[in-house]
Protein backbone atom coordinates (compact mmCIF):
# COMPACT_ATOMS: atom_id res chain seq x y z
CA UNK A 1 0.00 0.00 0.00
CA UNK A 2 2.82 2.15 0.74
CA UNK A 3 4.75 1.45 -1.99
CA UNK A 4 1.54 2.23 -4.60
CA UNK A 5 1.39 5.39 -2.28
CA UNK A 6 5.21 6.62 -3.13
CA UNK A 7 4.41 5.47 -6.96
CA UNK A 8 1.12 7.85 -7.15
CA UNK A 9 3.47 10.34 -5.02
CA UNK A 10 6.34 10.09 -7.92
CA UNK A 11 4.11 10.38 -10.97
CA UNK A 12 2.26 13.50 -9.45
CA UNK A 13 5.27 15.42 -8.67
CA UNK A 14 6.58 14.39 -12.09
CA UNK A 15 3.72 15.69 -13.81
CA UNK A 16 4.13 19.12 -11.67
CA UNK A 17 8.09 19.17 -12.79
CA UNK A 18 6.67 18.86 -16.21
CA UNK A 19 4.33 21.50 -15.99
CA UNK A 20 6.71 23.79 -14.50
CA UNK A 21 9.38 23.17 -17.15
CA UNK A 22 7.17 24.12 -19.61
CA UNK A 23 5.67 27.49 -18.11
CA UNK A 24 9.95 27.72 -17.14
CA UNK A 25 10.58 27.96 -20.82
CA UNK A 26 7.62 29.50 -22.10
CA UNK A 27 8.57 32.46 -20.46
CA UNK A 28 12.76 32.90 -21.74
CA UNK A 29 13.44 36.26 -20.24
CA UNK A 30 12.73 34.90 -16.49
CA UNK A 31 15.11 31.81 -17.21
CA UNK A 32 17.87 34.56 -18.28
CA UNK A 33 17.17 36.82 -15.52
CA UNK A 34 17.44 33.85 -12.66
CA UNK A 35 21.00 34.16 -13.49
CA UNK A 36 21.48 38.02 -14.29
CA UNK A 37 19.48 38.84 -11.13
CA UNK A 38 22.04 37.89 -7.88
CA UNK A 39 24.81 39.30 -10.25
CA UNK A 40 22.74 42.53 -10.04
CA UNK A 41 22.66 42.22 -5.78
CA UNK A 42 26.13 41.53 -5.78
CA UNK A 43 27.17 44.00 -7.92
CA UNK A 44 26.64 46.96 -5.55
CA UNK A 45 27.97 45.23 -2.40
CA UNK A 46 31.08 44.50 -4.30
CA UNK A 47 31.26 48.34 -4.91
CA UNK A 48 30.44 48.97 -1.36
CA UNK A 49 33.39 46.75 0.09
CA UNK A 50 35.60 48.25 -2.44
CA UNK A 51 35.19 51.46 -0.86
CA UNK A 52 36.08 50.68 2.64
CA UNK A 53 39.06 48.09 1.25
CA UNK A 54 42.78 49.24 2.22
CA UNK A 55 45.54 48.45 -0.54
CA UNK A 56 42.71 46.20 -2.20
CA UNK A 57 41.85 44.07 0.61
CA UNK A 58 39.12 44.30 3.45
CA UNK A 59 41.31 44.38 6.34
CA UNK A 60 38.24 45.83 8.86
CA UNK A 61 36.15 42.86 7.52
CA UNK A 62 38.88 40.68 8.66
CA UNK A 63 39.02 41.49 12.19
CA UNK A 64 35.09 40.08 12.51
CA UNK A 65 35.33 36.95 9.96
CA UNK A 66 38.68 36.02 10.12
CA UNK A 67 39.35 36.85 6.16
CA UNK A 68 39.46 39.97 4.34
CA UNK A 69 38.16 37.75 1.24
CA UNK A 70 35.07 39.48 1.54
CA UNK A 71 34.04 38.22 -1.91
CA UNK A 72 33.89 34.80 -0.77
CA UNK A 73 31.93 35.63 2.05
CA UNK A 74 29.60 37.10 -0.18
CA UNK A 75 29.16 34.72 -2.86
CA UNK A 76 28.98 31.65 -0.36
CA UNK A 77 26.25 33.70 1.45
CA UNK A 78 24.12 34.63 -1.92
CA UNK A 79 24.38 30.25 -3.34
CA UNK A 80 22.40 29.16 0.65
CA UNK A 81 20.51 32.31 0.14
CA UNK A 82 19.16 31.48 -3.11
CA UNK A 83 18.58 27.75 -2.03
CA UNK A 84 16.10 29.39 1.27
CA UNK A 85 14.31 31.58 -1.41
CA UNK A 86 13.85 28.84 -3.91
CA UNK A 87 12.12 26.67 -0.95
CA UNK A 88 10.14 29.41 0.07
CA UNK A 89 9.00 31.18 -3.53
CA UNK A 90 8.71 27.34 -4.71
CA UNK A 91 6.10 26.75 -2.00
CA UNK A 92 4.31 29.69 -0.78
CA UNK A 93 4.09 31.15 -3.80
CA UNK A 94 2.62 28.54 -5.81
CA UNK A 95 -0.86 28.47 -4.03
CA UNK A 96 -0.34 32.35 -4.82
CA UNK A 97 -0.25 31.77 -8.56
CA UNK A 98 -2.50 28.55 -8.44
CA UNK A 99 -5.51 30.96 -6.58
CA UNK A 100 -5.24 33.62 -9.41
CA UNK A 101 -5.07 31.08 -12.10
CA UNK A 102 -8.03 29.77 -10.92
CA UNK A 103 -6.67 25.88 -10.82
CA UNK A 104 -6.28 25.19 -6.74
CA UNK A 105 -9.84 24.04 -6.57
CA UNK A 106 -9.15 21.77 -9.41
CA UNK A 107 -5.60 20.63 -8.04
CA UNK A 108 -6.63 20.04 -4.67
CA UNK A 109 -9.76 17.88 -5.85
CA UNK A 110 -6.91 15.37 -7.10
CA UNK A 111 -6.24 12.37 -4.51
CA UNK A 112 -2.58 14.06 -4.19
CA UNK A 113 -1.56 14.96 -0.84
CA UNK A 114 -0.98 18.73 -0.29
CA UNK A 115 2.48 18.58 0.92
CA UNK A 116 2.90 16.34 -2.33
CA UNK A 117 2.01 19.05 -4.38
CA UNK A 118 4.21 21.05 -2.80
CA UNK A 119 7.20 19.42 -2.58
CA UNK A 120 6.75 18.81 -6.44
CA UNK A 121 6.60 22.26 -6.93
CA UNK A 122 9.64 22.81 -4.87
CA UNK A 123 12.13 20.43 -7.36
CA UNK A 124 12.09 21.89 -10.50
CA UNK A 125 12.84 25.61 -8.44
CA UNK A 126 15.53 23.17 -6.63
CA UNK A 127 17.11 22.30 -9.64
CA UNK A 128 17.27 25.41 -11.35
CA UNK A 129 18.81 26.94 -8.11
CA UNK A 130 21.53 24.46 -8.22
CA UNK A 131 22.20 25.10 -11.78
CA UNK A 132 21.96 29.06 -11.47
CA UNK A 133 23.81 29.18 -8.26
CA UNK A 134 26.94 27.24 -10.25
CA UNK A 135 26.59 29.54 -13.12
CA UNK A 136 26.70 32.91 -10.82
CA UNK A 137 29.68 31.74 -8.94
CA UNK A 138 31.53 31.33 -11.84
CA UNK A 139 30.50 34.75 -13.21
CA UNK A 140 31.46 36.10 -10.06
CA UNK A 141 34.66 34.25 -10.01
CA UNK A 142 35.44 35.22 -13.62
CA UNK A 143 34.60 39.05 -12.87
CA UNK A 144 35.41 39.69 -9.23
CA UNK A 145 37.90 36.79 -8.18
CA UNK A 146 38.06 34.54 -5.01
CA UNK A 147 38.75 31.85 -3.06
CA UNK A 148 37.40 28.80 -1.84
CA UNK A 149 39.52 25.62 -0.56
CA UNK A 150 38.84 21.80 -1.03
CA UNK A 151 36.25 21.06 1.68
CA UNK A 152 33.45 21.35 -1.12
CA UNK A 153 31.94 17.92 -0.82
CA UNK A 154 31.74 18.49 3.58
CA UNK A 155 29.85 21.92 2.10
CA UNK A 156 27.46 20.10 -0.09
CA UNK A 157 27.10 17.72 3.17
CA UNK A 158 26.22 20.21 5.41
CA UNK A 159 23.67 21.73 3.18
CA UNK A 160 21.87 18.95 2.84
CA UNK A 161 19.96 18.75 6.19
CA UNK A 162 19.59 22.83 5.91
CA UNK A 163 17.62 22.25 2.79
CA UNK A 164 15.50 18.95 4.13
CA UNK A 165 14.78 21.32 7.28
CA UNK A 166 14.23 24.15 5.05
CA UNK A 167 10.67 22.04 3.87
CA UNK A 168 9.73 22.27 7.38
CA UNK A 169 9.65 26.14 6.79
CA UNK A 170 8.24 26.13 3.65
CA UNK A 171 5.23 24.36 4.68
CA UNK A 172 4.99 26.41 7.45
CA UNK A 173 5.06 29.27 4.36
CA UNK A 174 2.22 27.55 2.40
CA UNK A 175 -0.29 27.36 5.56
CA UNK A 176 0.75 31.16 6.30
CA UNK A 177 -0.10 32.04 2.74
CA UNK A 178 -3.25 29.92 2.98
CA UNK A 179 -4.53 32.18 5.69
CA UNK A 180 -3.54 35.27 4.79
CA UNK A 181 -3.84 35.46 0.75
CA UNK A 182 -1.23 38.07 0.61
CA UNK A 183 1.87 35.99 -0.55
CA UNK A 184 4.33 38.20 -1.99
CA UNK A 185 4.77 40.57 1.37
CA UNK A 186 5.10 37.33 3.34
CA UNK A 187 7.48 35.36 1.79
CA UNK A 188 9.34 38.23 0.43
CA UNK A 189 9.91 39.69 4.23
CA UNK A 190 10.62 36.17 5.59
CA UNK A 191 12.67 35.65 2.86
CA UNK A 192 14.83 38.79 3.41
CA UNK A 193 14.56 38.90 6.99
CA UNK A 194 15.87 35.06 7.20
CA UNK A 195 18.84 36.46 4.67
CA UNK A 196 19.84 39.56 6.50
CA UNK A 197 19.31 37.90 10.48
CA UNK A 198 21.51 34.70 9.39
CA UNK A 199 24.08 36.57 7.88
CA UNK A 200 23.72 36.34 4.19
CA UNK A 201 25.88 39.14 4.17
CA UNK A 202 27.86 39.71 7.14
CA UNK A 203 28.84 37.75 10.32
CA UNK A 204 26.23 37.66 12.75
CA UNK A 205 28.55 39.16 15.63
CA UNK A 206 28.52 42.74 14.42
CA UNK A 207 24.48 42.73 15.05
CA UNK A 208 23.17 44.57 18.21
CA UNK A 209 23.36 42.08 21.11
CA UNK A 210 19.32 41.55 20.94
CA UNK A 211 19.59 40.60 17.22
CA UNK A 212 22.16 38.52 17.67
CA UNK A 213 20.35 36.30 20.39
CA UNK A 214 17.45 36.32 17.88
CA UNK A 215 20.10 34.73 14.88
CA UNK A 216 21.82 32.34 17.07
CA UNK A 217 18.20 31.07 17.90
CA UNK A 218 17.36 30.02 14.34
CA UNK A 219 18.97 27.28 12.78
CA UNK A 220 19.45 28.54 9.37
CA UNK A 221 22.30 30.66 11.19
CA UNK A 222 24.66 27.69 11.49
CA UNK A 223 24.46 26.48 8.08
CA UNK A 224 25.90 29.56 6.59
CA UNK A 225 28.38 29.65 9.32
CA UNK A 226 29.52 26.26 9.25
CA UNK A 227 29.55 26.13 5.29
CA UNK A 228 31.72 29.29 5.43
CA UNK A 229 33.78 27.91 7.73
CA UNK A 230 33.77 24.67 5.90
CA UNK A 231 35.21 26.63 2.53
CA UNK A 232 36.77 30.03 4.22
CA UNK A 233 38.35 28.99 7.31
CA UNK A 234 36.15 31.58 9.38
CA UNK A 235 35.81 31.83 12.59
CA UNK A 236 32.85 30.47 13.66
CA UNK A 237 29.85 30.63 16.49
CA UNK A 238 30.72 27.12 17.83
CA UNK A 239 32.75 23.77 16.12
CA UNK A 240 31.28 22.90 12.76
CA UNK A 241 30.46 19.68 14.38
CA UNK A 242 28.43 20.82 17.09
CA UNK A 243 26.82 23.44 14.06
CA UNK A 244 25.97 20.24 12.06
CA UNK A 245 24.11 18.41 14.75
CA UNK A 246 21.96 21.51 15.61
CA UNK A 247 21.37 21.51 11.83
CA UNK A 248 20.15 18.05 11.79
CA UNK A 249 17.76 18.04 15.22
CA UNK A 250 16.36 21.46 13.05
CA UNK A 251 15.48 19.16 9.89
CA UNK A 252 13.77 16.40 11.80
CA UNK A 253 11.36 19.18 13.61
CA UNK A 254 11.13 21.20 11.08
CA UNK A 255 10.04 18.78 8.84
CA UNK A 256 7.52 17.37 11.31
CA UNK A 257 6.36 20.46 12.52
CA UNK A 258 5.75 22.00 9.24
CA UNK A 259 4.30 19.34 8.20
CA UNK A 260 1.52 19.14 11.07
CA UNK A 261 0.69 22.81 10.64
CA UNK A 262 0.06 22.64 7.01
CA UNK A 263 -1.98 19.84 7.47
CA UNK A 264 -4.40 21.63 9.87
CA UNK A 265 -4.49 25.24 8.01
CA UNK A 266 -5.67 23.32 4.40
CA UNK A 267 -8.45 21.26 7.14
CA UNK A 268 -9.39 24.59 8.14
CA UNK A 269 -9.14 26.21 4.80
CA UNK A 270 -11.72 23.40 3.08
CA UNK A 271 -13.97 23.78 6.09
CA UNK A 272 -14.29 27.62 5.86
CA UNK A 273 -14.62 27.42 2.06
CA UNK A 274 -11.70 30.15 1.21
CA UNK A 275 -9.42 27.85 -0.88
CA UNK A 276 -10.13 29.62 -4.32
CA UNK A 277 -10.13 33.34 -2.16
CA UNK A 278 -7.66 35.76 -3.49
CA UNK B 1 -21.31 70.59 -13.28
CA UNK B 2 -20.55 67.43 -15.02
CA UNK B 3 -17.02 65.90 -14.25
CA UNK B 4 -14.60 65.14 -16.98
CA UNK B 5 -15.10 61.36 -17.94
CA UNK B 6 -10.88 61.13 -17.78
CA UNK B 7 -10.84 62.35 -14.45
CA UNK B 8 -14.14 59.91 -13.50
CA UNK B 9 -11.55 57.42 -14.78
CA UNK B 10 -8.35 58.37 -12.72
CA UNK B 11 -10.43 58.56 -9.60
CA UNK B 12 -11.92 55.36 -10.12
CA UNK B 13 -8.61 53.83 -10.82
CA UNK B 14 -7.17 55.55 -7.51
CA UNK B 15 -10.51 54.17 -5.26
CA UNK B 16 -10.12 51.31 -6.57
CA UNK B 17 -6.60 50.53 -5.76
CA UNK B 18 -7.29 52.00 -2.57
CA UNK B 19 -9.77 49.55 -1.92
CA UNK B 20 -7.41 46.61 -2.90
CA UNK B 21 -4.73 48.33 -0.36
CA UNK B 22 -7.09 48.12 2.16
CA UNK B 23 -8.75 44.39 1.69
CA UNK B 24 -4.80 43.20 2.38
CA UNK B 25 -4.07 44.29 6.09
CA UNK B 26 -1.04 42.72 5.75
CA UNK B 27 0.36 45.07 2.93
CA UNK B 28 -0.33 47.93 5.62
CA UNK B 29 2.35 46.02 7.86
CA UNK B 30 4.69 45.66 4.84
CA UNK B 31 5.01 48.92 4.63
CA UNK B 32 5.98 49.38 8.25
CA UNK B 33 8.37 46.45 8.51
CA UNK B 34 10.19 47.30 4.75
CA UNK B 35 12.04 50.71 5.84
CA UNK B 36 13.86 49.01 8.72
CA UNK B 37 15.09 45.79 7.23
CA UNK B 38 15.63 46.93 3.81
CA UNK B 39 18.58 49.19 4.49
CA UNK B 40 19.13 46.94 7.88
CA UNK B 41 21.50 44.33 5.42
CA UNK B 42 23.47 47.30 3.86
CA UNK B 43 24.51 49.32 7.20
CA UNK B 44 25.75 45.87 9.39
CA UNK B 45 27.61 45.02 6.09
CA UNK B 46 28.72 48.88 6.22
CA UNK B 47 29.84 48.18 9.87
CA UNK B 48 31.66 44.43 8.95
CA UNK B 49 33.68 46.19 6.49
CA UNK B 50 34.21 49.07 9.06
CA UNK B 51 36.25 47.04 11.17
CA UNK B 52 37.45 47.44 14.45
CA UNK B 53 39.96 49.94 14.51
CA UNK B 54 38.80 52.48 12.31
CA UNK B 55 40.63 52.40 9.24
CA UNK B 56 38.47 51.09 6.84
CA UNK B 57 36.18 53.48 7.76
CA UNK B 58 38.39 56.24 7.18
CA UNK B 59 39.25 55.39 3.76
CA UNK B 60 35.51 54.86 3.04
CA UNK B 61 35.00 58.44 4.43
CA UNK B 62 38.18 59.22 1.72
CA UNK B 63 35.65 58.39 -1.17
CA UNK B 64 32.31 59.31 -0.19
CA UNK B 65 33.27 62.41 1.82
CA UNK B 66 31.46 61.56 5.40
CA UNK B 67 31.87 59.08 7.87
CA UNK B 68 28.42 58.72 8.26
CA UNK B 69 27.67 55.27 6.42
CA UNK B 70 24.42 55.45 7.94
CA UNK B 71 22.84 58.58 6.39
CA UNK B 72 24.06 57.64 3.40
CA UNK B 73 22.88 54.41 3.01
CA UNK B 74 19.01 55.37 4.46
CA UNK B 75 18.80 58.05 1.53
CA UNK B 76 19.87 55.80 -1.34
CA UNK B 77 18.11 52.65 -0.41
CA UNK B 78 14.89 54.66 0.60
CA UNK B 79 15.10 56.04 -3.12
CA UNK B 80 15.48 52.64 -4.39
CA UNK B 81 12.27 51.64 -2.43
CA UNK B 82 10.56 54.16 -3.97
CA UNK B 83 11.63 53.30 -7.61
CA UNK B 84 11.21 49.33 -6.64
CA UNK B 85 7.64 50.00 -5.64
CA UNK B 86 6.48 51.92 -8.53
CA UNK B 87 8.44 49.19 -10.85
CA UNK B 88 6.45 46.27 -9.28
CA UNK B 89 2.95 48.64 -9.04
CA UNK B 90 3.18 49.75 -12.43
CA UNK B 91 4.42 46.38 -13.74
CA UNK B 92 1.80 44.50 -12.44
CA UNK B 93 -0.93 46.67 -12.56
CA UNK B 94 -1.94 45.56 -16.36
CA UNK B 95 -0.38 42.43 -15.80
CA UNK B 96 -2.57 41.07 -13.21
CA UNK B 97 -5.83 42.24 -14.95
CA UNK B 98 -4.29 40.36 -17.82
CA UNK B 99 -4.04 37.41 -15.62
CA UNK B 100 -7.77 37.53 -13.88
CA UNK B 101 -9.13 38.53 -17.41
CA UNK B 102 -10.30 42.44 -16.86
CA UNK B 103 -7.94 44.33 -18.55
CA UNK B 104 -9.83 43.91 -21.84
CA UNK B 105 -13.50 44.68 -20.63
CA UNK B 106 -11.50 48.42 -19.03
CA UNK B 107 -10.38 48.33 -22.23
CA UNK B 108 -13.22 48.90 -23.72
CA UNK B 109 -14.67 51.89 -20.93
CA UNK B 110 -14.79 55.18 -23.57
CA UNK B 111 -12.14 57.01 -22.04
CA UNK B 112 -8.53 57.10 -22.96
CA UNK B 113 -6.09 53.88 -21.87
CA UNK B 114 -4.12 56.28 -20.39
CA UNK B 115 -6.08 57.09 -17.93
CA UNK B 116 -6.07 53.80 -15.99
CA UNK B 117 -1.50 54.66 -15.99
CA UNK B 118 -2.76 57.97 -14.74
CA UNK B 119 -5.09 56.80 -11.89
CA UNK B 120 -2.75 54.53 -11.17
CA UNK B 121 -0.02 57.24 -10.86
CA UNK B 122 -2.16 59.29 -8.43
CA UNK B 123 -2.42 55.98 -6.15
CA UNK B 124 1.12 55.65 -6.17
CA UNK B 125 1.70 59.19 -5.26
CA UNK B 126 -0.50 59.49 -2.31
CA UNK B 127 1.16 55.94 -1.34
CA UNK B 128 4.83 57.26 -1.52
CA UNK B 129 3.91 60.16 0.64
CA UNK B 130 2.08 57.78 3.49
CA UNK B 131 5.30 55.34 3.31
CA UNK B 132 7.94 58.11 3.55
CA UNK B 133 6.39 59.66 6.39
CA UNK B 134 6.42 56.41 8.39
CA UNK B 135 9.83 55.74 6.88
CA UNK B 136 11.31 58.78 8.20
CA UNK B 137 9.77 58.37 11.32
CA UNK B 138 11.07 54.78 11.86
CA UNK B 139 14.83 55.79 10.97
CA UNK B 140 14.65 58.63 13.13
CA UNK B 141 13.62 56.14 15.75
CA UNK B 142 15.35 52.90 14.66
CA UNK B 143 18.53 54.32 13.27
CA UNK B 144 18.78 57.46 14.71
CA UNK B 145 18.63 59.17 11.57
CA UNK B 146 20.24 63.20 11.45
CA UNK B 147 18.47 65.40 9.38
CA UNK B 148 20.89 68.45 8.50
CA UNK B 149 19.35 70.12 6.25
CA UNK B 150 16.07 71.59 4.81
CA UNK B 151 12.93 69.15 4.87
CA UNK B 152 11.43 71.50 2.18
CA UNK B 153 14.42 71.85 -0.23
CA UNK B 154 14.67 67.96 0.28
CA UNK B 155 10.88 67.12 -0.24
CA UNK B 156 11.29 69.61 -3.67
CA UNK B 157 13.92 67.25 -4.79
CA UNK B 158 11.29 64.00 -4.65
CA UNK B 159 8.91 66.31 -6.10
CA UNK B 160 11.00 67.30 -9.32
CA UNK B 161 11.95 63.27 -9.68
CA UNK B 162 8.35 62.17 -9.71
CA UNK B 163 8.55 62.95 -13.63
CA UNK B 164 11.30 60.79 -14.29
CA UNK B 165 10.68 58.00 -12.03
CA UNK B 166 6.78 57.88 -13.61
CA UNK B 167 7.85 57.88 -16.71
CA UNK B 168 9.96 55.37 -16.23
CA UNK B 169 7.04 53.71 -14.85
CA UNK B 170 4.78 54.40 -18.10
CA UNK B 171 7.41 52.88 -20.61
CA UNK B 172 7.63 49.90 -17.85
CA UNK B 173 3.96 49.03 -17.97
CA UNK B 174 3.70 49.17 -21.66
CA UNK B 175 6.94 46.94 -22.07
CA UNK B 176 5.45 44.25 -19.14
CA UNK B 177 1.56 44.70 -21.42
CA UNK B 178 3.68 43.58 -24.55
CA UNK B 179 6.41 41.15 -22.99
CA UNK B 180 4.41 39.62 -20.37
CA UNK B 181 7.53 38.77 -17.90
CA UNK B 182 6.69 41.46 -15.37
CA UNK B 183 9.24 39.76 -12.82
CA UNK B 184 11.87 39.88 -15.25
CA UNK B 185 11.11 43.33 -16.47
CA UNK B 186 11.61 44.58 -12.17
CA UNK B 187 14.43 42.92 -12.08
CA UNK B 188 16.52 44.51 -15.18
CA UNK B 189 15.21 48.06 -14.17
CA UNK B 190 15.79 47.92 -10.36
CA UNK B 191 19.14 45.70 -11.26
CA UNK B 192 20.44 48.87 -13.31
CA UNK B 193 19.34 51.30 -10.73
CA UNK B 194 21.17 49.21 -7.49
CA UNK B 195 24.58 48.63 -9.65
CA UNK B 196 24.67 51.97 -11.13
CA UNK B 197 23.00 54.51 -9.09
CA UNK B 198 25.15 54.57 -5.71
CA UNK B 199 22.52 53.53 -3.31
CA UNK B 200 24.97 51.90 -1.21
CA UNK B 201 28.29 53.44 -1.91
CA UNK B 202 30.30 56.36 -3.05
CA UNK B 203 29.63 56.75 -7.21
CA UNK B 204 34.11 57.29 -7.25
CA UNK B 205 34.81 53.35 -6.68
CA UNK B 206 33.21 53.02 -9.92
CA UNK B 207 34.96 52.09 -13.37
CA UNK B 208 34.96 55.09 -15.70
CA UNK B 209 32.62 53.67 -18.04
CA UNK B 210 30.34 52.66 -15.69
CA UNK B 211 30.21 56.31 -13.94
CA UNK B 212 29.53 57.48 -17.12
CA UNK B 213 25.90 55.74 -17.65
CA UNK B 214 24.94 56.52 -13.61
CA UNK B 215 25.49 60.08 -14.87
CA UNK B 216 22.67 59.89 -17.32
CA UNK B 217 20.12 58.08 -14.60
CA UNK B 218 17.98 60.43 -13.33
CA UNK B 219 17.72 58.58 -9.92
CA UNK B 220 21.63 59.19 -9.48
CA UNK B 221 20.74 62.79 -9.53
CA UNK B 222 17.75 62.19 -6.90
CA UNK B 223 20.14 60.45 -4.36
CA UNK B 224 22.71 62.49 -4.82
CA UNK B 225 20.98 65.52 -4.92
CA UNK B 226 18.95 64.46 -1.13
CA UNK B 227 22.52 63.12 0.23
CA UNK B 228 23.78 66.82 0.02
CA UNK B 229 20.60 68.05 1.54
CA UNK B 230 19.98 66.12 3.93
CA UNK B 231 23.92 65.05 4.80
CA UNK B 232 25.43 68.44 4.70
CA UNK B 233 22.56 70.83 4.56
CA UNK B 234 23.61 71.88 0.75
CA UNK B 235 21.46 74.92 -0.66
CA UNK B 236 19.21 75.09 -3.57
CA UNK B 237 21.94 77.25 -5.90
CA UNK B 238 24.67 74.05 -5.12
CA UNK B 239 22.48 71.60 -6.60
CA UNK B 240 20.62 73.47 -8.99
CA UNK B 241 22.71 71.69 -12.04
CA UNK B 242 21.20 67.99 -10.31
CA UNK B 243 17.44 70.20 -10.34
CA UNK B 244 17.62 71.38 -13.81
CA UNK B 245 19.05 67.55 -15.03
CA UNK B 246 15.88 65.98 -13.08
CA UNK B 247 13.55 68.27 -14.65
CA UNK B 248 14.97 67.48 -17.81
CA UNK B 249 14.60 64.21 -17.83
CA UNK B 250 11.60 64.47 -16.28
CA UNK B 251 10.10 66.19 -19.46
CA UNK B 252 11.85 63.48 -21.87
CA UNK B 253 10.65 60.46 -19.97
CA UNK B 254 7.11 61.64 -19.45
CA UNK B 255 6.88 61.80 -23.11
CA UNK B 256 8.66 58.58 -23.84
CA UNK B 257 6.19 57.17 -21.41
CA UNK B 258 3.20 58.32 -23.20
CA UNK B 259 4.49 57.59 -26.52
CA UNK B 260 5.62 53.72 -25.42
CA UNK B 261 1.88 53.39 -23.78
CA UNK B 262 0.21 54.45 -27.57
CA UNK B 263 2.23 52.02 -29.26
CA UNK B 264 1.99 49.55 -27.39
CA UNK B 265 -1.65 49.68 -26.78
CA UNK B 266 -1.96 50.03 -30.61
CA UNK B 267 0.39 46.83 -31.37
CA UNK B 268 -1.21 44.31 -28.76
CA UNK B 269 -4.77 45.84 -30.40
CA UNK B 270 -3.44 44.39 -34.03
CA UNK B 271 -2.15 41.42 -32.68
CA UNK B 272 -5.30 40.83 -30.68
CA UNK B 273 -3.07 39.73 -27.01
CA UNK B 274 -4.21 42.19 -25.05
CA UNK B 275 -6.02 39.55 -23.24
CA UNK B 276 -2.76 37.19 -23.43
CA UNK B 277 -0.74 35.87 -20.45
Amino acid sequence: MAFKNLRIYLSAISAIIKKDIKIFFAYPINAVFRIIEPIMWITPVYFLSKSFQINGENIGFGQYSGTTDYMAFLVIGTVVSSFVSSVLWGMGFSLKEEKDSGVIESNWLTPIPLWVQLIGRSIFSLIITTINSLTVALLIWTFFGFNINNNIIHAIITLIPLLIALYGLGFGIASLVLITSNANQIIDITNFSLNILCGQDFPITVLPRVITAISLAIPLTYGYDAIRGLLLGTNTLFPIKTELLILTIFMIIGIFLGRYILKKVERHCKTIGNIGFH
Amino acid sequence: MKRSPIITAILSVFKKELKIFLRYPSWFIAMLIWPIIFPFGYLFTAKALSGTDGQSLAAFSNISGTSDYISFMLIGTTMWMIMNTMLWSFGTSLRTEQIRGTLESNWLCPVPKITILLGHSLWEIFFNIIFLTITAIEFKLVYNFKFIGSPLLSFLIIIISIPSIYGIGFIFASLVMWQKETNSMVFLVRGIMSVFCGITYPLAVLPNWMGNISKVIPLTHSISALRSVISTGATLADIKSQIYYLIFSGIILMALGFLAFNFTQRKVKESGSLGHF
